[in-house]
């Protein structure tokens, strides 16, 4: 099918992109990659009146390492940033799951706030985001405000994005240098469409786990941080009982949905699964990443 | 036949298609150049299963700029007849469709209107502003439904919603039963599917002068579609020429006639100007036959040695809303309850056959039909045996095949397997794959580094060539059987080689061209085949169901010894010898023992076409062109096992094919390497379908996943490398002893994956009886055999 | 119809000026106004890679793109890999020699990412190629032979000859 008509806005600054936003308030949506977006347009099942593209503004694509965070600007590619140094140094976790997006042509196009903002149930990037506690730096005309992740994503394909707002940036936290981290997701294919996944990262001190941060996807409605399985590790060695303890306390915790690709069961089995696979392995810096 | 020696036939040779198909200049049906004026279409569809159409309002549509016509259900049936597959059998019903949904729509998808508009996009918005009412009525969607008490009727003429029972006994069948050892009885359930090439469908009306009509179509039966173009929308047959593009892929899918190819000629007819009409994804997905909503229950009986005495095997398969021209919907249920005795040796059978009408997409022809599926049955039910049995699986298979001294051999139903290799190819495939040291290696558990690894069979003969007593005896009275070929020796010597098929990815072009190059004697280099075009080329049933090598093979051998006989009786007269010393080889017409002494094709021709001062010998006719039909037998039998090894890892339930392998006996081979590939993605999608396919109905009838992003396909990373060898037994009953392959991938692949992933769950007592596998599936059932106490 | 924006875009080494309808598509613009019809379409959704084009020398869906907020990008297809009509890429050739293709429909889009990660990774393990494929289907060759025939074009390219 073909997209139904609309109007395009090209701005050349974020400026121009939040005043244009602004006009056009509910009617318009923002075109970064469209990797998200394009799809459903084309399947008429979205139908903005107006577009506004940020492509012009270079201003954007900026990826920088600020105090305690690596922050990402609005058009940063997600293949862009997969390679990135800073991004490899800072954020192994982020770097471990950008590969898992979706295949490379959709990656080199599709950025990682438009991912973000898409708050697809299944996909990657909110699960990262939860993890490495990021804050959305959000803009309109009004002026900007800073939402911690977790409250960002509200359901599936729902955030707090207000009419005439965008995702400025993505600022997600630095990985400390003696961090462990690990990004797995399951899918019915060897590779693409997670049908659940889990982005986990701790740090052990002393053998005993002083920090967990675990998030997942397909465990909700929309990506969601597991604050029960986090309690039930800090403090433990990372043995075999205190993992099957944490995968547990996950089970319990999430409310996985059904669709056609499985069923709640599987998906709550296979979170706890992946949970002790990336808690097994994710034994150096460098994060794994792979089923 | 061709007692000839080759010189082409089986030889490697790289593919004449590909420079352009790898240059992007392949032209498939949406490439071709529209005139100028030429109408888009866009459907409205359904979006219920089962309805009733209260109102239709296309004004605001008609309203659009660019919008020319809105046409419902009404104004097309005053333009196209209701469409009857014509299937002749007891027990099956009859029924129409009308090629728009005038008062009831019966799936989701049906078309309810059609936009004729001056662009694609235009259409599109126009389709959406199309208004239609609907009371929606109560929907019947699974097989297993369809037939209970009080359930909504999809067509007043199919009472009970049975389109089609037959039965079938041999009169021992009870007594077989009676003196066994061992009854083993399994249900076998299996998802359905669909074809799902790449290239979705397409179709471009354009009228020329007078009355005529070229007509461009992504499909795989030209002359098919032809007929039954002119018999629904009054077109007249001669003055309209169907022509096949490029076709980016067919998989039986597009041997189906379809309703919007009735609608774009009935239009381009009524306004007199170009229509065309693309295909989108969630069309395709939607609308495009289904297959393999079966359900199996089979019965076995066996004795203490594992041998089958007797089966019994009851078939359940989902019709789906509609027949479809040309099989009607009743292929698979006909097929799977004949060709389920395999390469067995069985010789008491019975079977109860049933198609139910649903509310869902129309069933049809898919990649090997039925076979998939019905070989799940009773490959499973070989498995089923040796674990009761406490027999190897390999075994059971071996001592109930029919071995090779006994062929020919005609099977229970009445076929015929002239030549074949059960036990050799079993043999063979064991010895690829190591069987013995795989089972000797194999724990009692299964498990090894934490995954369950086990190994499947699937022994099978696959149904090709089939000729019109085989289409008779599945009540298709409308289809041929027979295909056909002209071949040419043009003035300058060069070779023009006609042929009835079509092809969708097969490489006709050179596999045909090395049969009439070695039948006529001529050089590779100098034939050109031409089809897809029924102004060109000789009428044929054309191609699906593994046909063309064994039909089209035949006819050009046919004709071409025609055209050879005619160029040795000219070429001695020019060289005034008896025709008996007189040979055609490499090009040339000679002495025979005498190269040098001979004619070229081009001198030959050119007293053939008299160009030149030389005469004819007494009565021969000018030109240097013959044709033949060629009718296979009822059906062309090829043979293959396939033996699959897999990894089922015991948390997650993903299976990972960790070697496959596949021994194919398709008789005379005429290009090894269009047979692997061939074989190798009908494996993939066997695989495809074994482990992840499927489309998902809800219970009010909507299809779940109509689009790729939720119909997954297989890729790159989910298949293995294929190890595959061939035995050739060449066929004894066909002209050119060939055999099909085009179907045996798929056929194999999904109960060999099936079985596979069940023997190494065995130890766990899991039954595995259904597909697709997907993880979900397999980590529920592990877990819940784990929990089981002992 | 609505407005029309104006860009410019190279495609295959030639500038196009082109007035478009915004919503107008990268593959409906190659196909239908620029005859470029060795892009294909096969789902609209990004899913199958039938439509796979390079855009600024990377991969990209030209059926997930609008040309009106193309202006300036650089687009190569299927159509500019052949060096000559005579002669055939290395990837084309190896893809030829392999048996990589039948239908052909999805072909040019695994010609552009054989190109893209043969750019990237000169010897890729047969892991990475499976891996990179990913980005395609292909319904007819059960992938296998492709595999091959990006093996075999990487080792061509290495070695500066032909596949």
């Amino acid at each position: 099918m073909k997209p139904a008509p609309f109007a395009l806005a090209q701005p050349d600054d974020l400026a121009g992109v939040l005043a244009a936003l602004a006009r056009h308030g509910e009617a318009a949506r923002v075109l970064a990659g469209g990797q998200s977006l394009v799809p459903l347009m084309n399947l008429r099942l979205v139908r903005p009146a107006m577009l506004v593209s940020i492509n012009r503004c270079a201003e954007l694509a900026f990826t920088e390492r600020r105090g305690d965070r690596l922050v990402l600007g609005a058009l940063v590619r997600q293949a862009e940033a997969e390679t990135h140094p800073l991004v490899r140094a800072h954020c192994p976790l982020l770097a471990a799951a950008l590969p898992w997006l979706g295949p490379q042509a959709t990656r080199n196009r599709g950025t990682l706030c438009g991912s973000l903002a898409h708050a697809d149930p299944l996909a990657e990037l909110p699960a990262v985001a939860l993890a490495l506690e990021a804050d959305m730096l959000l803009a309109s005309q009004a002026g900007e405000r800073r939402l911690p992740a977790s409250e960002f994503f509200q359901d599936a394909l729902t955030t707090v994005l207000r009419p005439g707002e965008m995702v400025r940036a993505v600022a997600f936290q630095a990985q400390a240098g003696d961090e462990r981290s690990a990004f797995l997701e399951i899918g019915n294919r060897e590779h693409g469409f997670a049908v659940a996944g889990v982005a986990v990262r701790w740090r052990l001190e002393a053998e005993r786990c002083a920090f967990a941060r675990i998030a997942m996807l397909g465990a909700g409605p929309v990506a969601c941080r597991v604050p029960a399985a986090e309690a039930a590790i800090v403090g433990r060695p990372l043995d075999a009982g205190a993992i099957a303890e944490v995968v547990e306390a996950a089970r319990a915790a999430v409310a996985p949905p059904t669709d056609v690709h499985a069923d709640a069961d599987y998906r709550r089995h296979a979170l706890g699964v992946l949970l002790a696979r990336a808690l097994r392995q994710g034994d150096g810096q460098w994060a794994s990443g792979s089923r | 036949m061709s007692a000839r020696p080759a010189r082409y036939v089986g030889q490697e040779i790289l593919r004449r298609e590909d420079d352009y198909l790898l240059r992007g200049e392949g032209r498939f049906v949406d490439d071709l150049p529209a005139p100028i004026g030429t109408l888009h279409l866009a459907f409205v569809l359904s979006p219920h299963a089962h309805a009733r159409i209260l109102s239709l309002d296309a004004d605001a549509a008609l309203a659009l700029e660019g919008v020319v016509a809105v046409l419902s259900g009404a104004d097309m049936a005053a333009l196209v007849k209701p469409i009857v597959a014509e299937i002749e059998f007891p027990g099956y019903r009859r029924h129409g469709r009308q090629v728009i949904a005038k008062d009831e729509v019966r799936f989701v998808g049906e078309a309810v209107a059609v936009v004729a508009a001056e662009c694609p996009y235009v259409a599109q918005d126009a389709a959406e502003l199309v208004e239609v009412a609907y009371q929606q009525l109560p929907a019947v969607v699974r097989l297993e439904d369809a037939t209970r008490p009080g359930q909504p009727q999809v067509h007043d003429e199919v009472p009970g919603n049975l389109y089609f029972e037959g039965r079938f006994a041999t009169p021992g069948i009870d007594a077989a039963f009676a003196g066994a050892a061992h009854v083993i009885r399994e249900r076998f359930r299996s998802g359905r599917v669909g074809g799902v090439p790449l290239e979705p469908r397409g179709c471009l009306a354009v009228p020329e002068h007078g009355d005529g009509m070229v007509f461009h179509s992504s499909t795989q039966v030209p002359h098919l579609l032809r007929t039954a173009l002119a018999q629904y929308t009054g077109q007249p047959e001669s003055s309209l020429r169907v022509l096949v593009p490029e076709v980016g892929g067919g998989f039986g899918t597009k041997a189906q006639i379809y309703p919007e190819e009735f609608v774009c000629v009935a239009l381009a007819r009524r306004f007199r100007r170009a229509v065309k009409w693309i295909q989108d994804r969630r069309e395709e997905l939607l609308t495009d036959i289904h297959a393999r909503d079966h359900l199996y229950e089979v019965e076995a009986a066996v004795d203490d040695t594992g041998l089958v005495l007797g089966l019994r095997a009851s078939v359940w398969t989902n019709g789906g809303a509609y027949s479809t021209l040309p099989f009607g919907c009743t292929l698979e249920t006909t097929g799977g309850a004949r060709m389920i005795v395999g390469p067995y040796g069985i010789t008491q059978y019975a079977y109860e056959a049933r198609a139910v009408a649903t509310h869902t997409t129309p069933a049809g022809a898919y990649r090997g039909v039925a076979q998939p599926t019905c070989y799940m049955a009773i490959e499973g039910v070989m498995d089923r045996i040796a674990r009761r049995l406490g027999l190897d699986p390999a075994e059971v298979r071996l001592r109930n095949m029919v071995p090779t001294a006994s062929l020919p051999w005609t099977n229970v139903v009445g076929v015929r397997y002239d030549t074949g290799s059960f036990v050799e190819s079993l043999r063979q495939a064991m010895a690829m794959i190591d069987y013995a040291g795989f089972r000797a290696r194999q724990p009692a558990d299964r498990l090894v580094d934490g995954k369950y690894r086990g190994i499947g069979i699937c022994s099978f003969t696959e149904v090709s060539g089939t000729g019109a007593p085989g289409w008779r005896a599945r009540g298709l009275v409308r289809l041929p059987g027979f295909d056909s070929g002209i071949v040419k020796v043009e003035p300058t010597g060069k070779v023009t080689a006609f042929v009835s098929h079509a092809h969708s990815g097969q490489g006709h072009y050179t596999t045909f061209a090395q049969v009439v190059a070695d039948a006529l004697g001529c050089e590779l280099a100098d034939v050109r085949i031409v089809e897809g075009d029924t102004a060109a080329t000789p009428y044929g049933t054309n191609t699906f169901a593994s046909r063309s090598a064994v039909t089209g093979g035949g006819a050009f051998i046919r004709a071409a010894g025609k055209v050879r006989e005619k160029l040795r009786r000219i070429g001695a007269h020019m060289l005034e010898a008896s025709v008996e010393d007189v040979v055609v080889q490499d090009g040339r017409v000679h002495i025979a023992g005498v190269p040098g002494h001979g004619l070229s094709f081009q001198q030959v021709a050119e007293t053939a076409y008299a160009m030149n001062t030389a005469t004819l010998p007494e009565g021969e006719s000018f030109g240097l062109e013959d044709s033949d039909f060629y009718d296979p037998p009822l059906v062309t039998m090829a043979n293959a096992a396939h033996i699959a090894q897999v990894a089922v890892d015991a948390e997650d339930g993903r299976v990972t094919i960790e070697r496959y392998v596949v021994v194919h006996d398709c008789g005379r081979i005429i290009n090894p390497m269009i047979v692997d590939g061939q074989i190798q993605g009908g494996v993939a999608q066997g695989i495809g379908e074994a482990l992840m396919e499927e489309m998902v109905y809800d219970d009010s009838g909507q299809m779940l996943n109509a689009s790729l992003l939720e119909y997954l396909l297989p890729t790159a990373a989910d298949v293995p490398n294929y190890e595959i060898a061939h035995i050739e037994s060449p066929s004894i009953d066909t002209v050119g002893g060939f055999k099909g392959v085009g179907e045996g991938g798929v056929i194999g692949a999904v109960p060999a994956v099936l079985n596979a992933v069940a023997d190494a769950l065995s130890r766990l007592d899991i039954n595995i009886n259904t597909k697709p596998l997907r993880p979900s599936l397999l980590a529920r059932l592990i877990r819940e055999a784990r929990a089981r106490p002992g | 119809m609505g407005e029309r924006i104006e860009v410019t875009l190279t495609v295959n080494q030639r500038k196009r000026r082109a007035q478009v309808e915004p919503r107008l598509l990268l593959v409906d613009y190659l196909r239908h106004e620029l005859g470029l019809k060795g892009t294909h379409v096969g789902c609209e959704q990004g899913a199958c890679g039938a439509c796979t084009v390079l855009l600024d020398g990377r991969t990209a869906r030209s059926c997930l793109h609008f040309v009106a907020a193309l202006d300036g990008a650089q687009i190569r297809t299927v159509e500019d890999v052949a060096p000559s009509p005579e002669l055939l890429h290395p990837i084309q050739q190896a893809f030829h020699r392999q048996h990589a293709l039948q239908c052909g429909y999805c072909t040019p889009g695994f010609v552009m990412t054989t190109l893209e990660l043969l750019a990237g990774n000169p010897d890729p393990s047969q892991t990475a190629i499976r891996r990179a494929l990913t980005n395609n289907l292909c319904r007819c060759t059960g992938y296998a032979n492709i595999v091959k025939a990006v093996t075999a074009a990487g080792k061509a390219l290495r070695e500066g000859s032909q596949a």
